[in-house]
């Protein structure tokens, strides 16, 4: 090891006496076991394991195509998985449906916008109560009775949540005008609208400047302090990373290479070698 | 200037001589553009919900009308033979997601389109199979009497058959617009994948719409088969609803109904009053004319996305 990486290496084990323990000992909200996914000739994922715990924030890092967005697709039911079990909340199956996902509370953003440009914010964080609405299709569609007092008490919540992410200006304006880092806002508020159980955000800072970074930094930290949701996320940006999330997990050519608390994963060396791409063993 | 004269001039002196015909003319149009609103509709809505142009929705019409006469040729009675037919249409939806579009799901728009146009072969040879292939009358009992308002002349049916599209049209609208469904839809015809993280069933959405498509085939089939008689060239009505869309733009529930008022207003205008200098019968080709003038300036229609490409 050289010695700039020897002084980065103690800095890291100095600071990890001064942060507190990390809070992942809840229960397992989610387990993945032994996920392989190929795509044609193209193995996104293979044998990956993990396990997400209730109230943590859970990293996924890793460099360009490792695997990370198809991990959450497969979480979320929108990739099958060609073998392995994914657990959550203690019931094991292969895949699911994306809708069926959504109800049992895994809400996500992505890394491309995926809002609905032509509807409104307001509208766009109200189909986020889909998985809510109780009421049958007749009522819905009469508009009335039971259905229109639903609506309301969505709609109550729905702005406690544009409340929350401070974007009460533009309730109504079409996303598809707003910047950039807003409409990572109202995605963010749409998966929030689900009250989910477990929050996937796929880059939530991926493209934005150090400002709105700092306020999504920000968001997300209270989303799981306040709301006490169990959030997993993909990010790029390794300081951002390694500030607010609890533990994390790195793949590589769709492979787990390590899996632990960040200070642990900052300084393992396969970790170092899969970004920097040198390798850092000594004999 | 002597040849010009039948178009520049001879019109407007007419116009200007009997204003009260001029109004019949324009109500008569209006009545008229009112079911091509309703044919573009059953369009539009499949085209939001799933991006496919249903080639199959003329023949959509054919088969709810064939459907209804048939079963009243039966001796079941008109309200529970129209009901019956909602339920095959309905059937039909799901058939059509079951069978059809669940396994296009991801596939380009193209295949889907040929898809349709493989279901209107379908459907046009099943209706047939089923019923037959000759011209039946539909009778529903809605009168054909004349109706005078200060001196203008309508048609008592084409104006209980602009109501039932007018209430038609709006509800639809207005069911769109404000309940949870409606957004649902929306949603689904702006982003499929969004749609469903936030967990909206695509295929119920599907159903949905082809479902509501068949009801608005089945009403527009009641009225057009009643006036012409039931036959394959009701499923051409629905190629009237082309400069429709192209007016209204596809994405729009409101372009839908704008632009068949104005094509049913504009090719009656034009039919009796320059189909003289032409040599009549322009209300054939003076829609498309209408809607290829109207590509020239705004080829997104009157109310549809706008197409801006970054470059």
């Amino acid at each position: 090891m050289t010695a700039a990486a020897t002084a980065q290496a103690s800095a890291a084990v100095a600071l990890a006496d001064e942060i507190p323990a990390p809070r992942a000992t809840g229960n397992v909200l989610l387990a993945v076991d032994d996920i392989s996914l190929s795509f044609g000739g193209v193995q996104a994922l293979s044998h990956v394991s993990f396990d997400i715990r209730e109230g943590e924030i859970r990293a996924i890092i890793g460099p360009n195509g490792a695997g990370k967005s198809s991990m959450l697709n497969v979480i979320n039911g929108f990739y099958h998985p060609n073998s392995g079990t994914i657990t959550y909340k203690g019931t094991a199956r292969r895949e699911m449906r994306p809708d069926q996902a959504a109800r049992s509370g895994i809400a996500r953003t992505f890394q491309n916008i995926a809002l609905f440009r032509g509807m409104t914010t307001l509208d766009n964080i109200m189909t986020g109560r889909n998985t809510m609405m109780r009421r049958n299709f007749l009522w819905q569609a009469l508009y009335w009775g039971p259905a229109r007092r639903e609506e309301i008490e969505h709609r109550a919540k729905v702005e406690e949540i544009i409340d929350f992410l401070e974007i009460q200006a533009i309730r109504k304006t079409p996303v598809g005008r707003l910047p950039y880092g807003l409409q990572k806002r109202v995605e963010l508020g749409r998966a929030l609208a689900a009250e989910p159980d477990l929050l996937l955000l796929d880059e939530p800072m991926a493209g934005m400047n150090t400002e709105e970074k700092e306020d999504m930094c920000r968001f997300i930290l209270d989303v799981n302090a306040q709301l006490g949701t169990t959030i997993a996320l993909i990010e790029h940006d390794m300081s951002v990373v390694m500030d607010i999330s609890d533990r994390v997990v790195v793949l590589d050519y769709g492979v787990k290479i390590a899996d632990g608390p960040p200070d642990e994963v900052r300084t393992d060396p396969q970790v170092i070698e899969a970004y920097l791409g040198v390798t850092h063993r000594e004999d | 200037m002597g040849t010009l004269t039948p178009f520049l001039l001879t019109p407007f002196t007419e116009i200007w001589g009997s204003p009260v015909f001029f109004a019949e003319v324009v109500l008569t149009g209006l009545l008229t553009g009112v079911m091509y609103s309703l044919v573009a509709l059953g369009f539009v809505l499949i085209f939001k919900a799933s991006r496919v142009f249903n080639y199959a929705q003329g023949i959509m019409v054919l088969f709810a009308a064939l459907t209804l006469v048939g079963l009243m040729e039966h001796g079941v009675p008109v309200w529970l033979a129209i009901g019956l037919t909602i339920v095959v249409m309905v059937g039909l939806a799901v058939a059509v997601e079951r069978l059809m579009l669940r396994h296009l799901v991801n596939q380009p728009d193209i295949i889907l389109f040929m898809a349709t146009i493989g279901l209107a072969f379908f459907l046009e040879g099943f209706g047939e199979m089923v019923w037959g292939s000759n011209v039946k009358e539909l009778n529903i009992g809605i009168p054909d009497n004349p109706v005078e308002f200060g001196g203008i002349l309508l048609s008592s049916f084409d104006i209980i058959a602009a109501l039932t599209g007018a209430v038609m049209v709006f509800g639809l609208a207005l069911f769109f617009q404000k309940t949870a469904i409606g957004r649902a839809l929306r949603a689904v015809a702006d982003d499929h994948q969004a749609a469903l993280s936030v967990g909206i069933p695509l295929k119920t959405i599907w159903i949905t719409v082809w479902s509501v498509a068949g009801v608005v085939a089945l009403v527009t089939g009641i009225m057009w088969g009643a006036k012409s008689g039931v036959q394959f060239s009701l499923s051409l009505i629905a190629l009237k609803a082309l400069p429709v869309l192209i007016l209204g733009g596809f994405t729009s529930v409101p372009g839908a109904i704008i632009g068949g008022l104005i094509i049913g207003v504009g090719e009656k205008i034009a039919e009796i009053y320059w189909g003289p200098a032409l040599g009549g019968a322009i209300e054939n080709w003076f829609a498309y004319m209408l809607a290829m003038v109207f590509l020239l300036f705004r080829p997104q229609g009157l109310f549809g996305e706008r197409i801006i490409e970054r470059v």
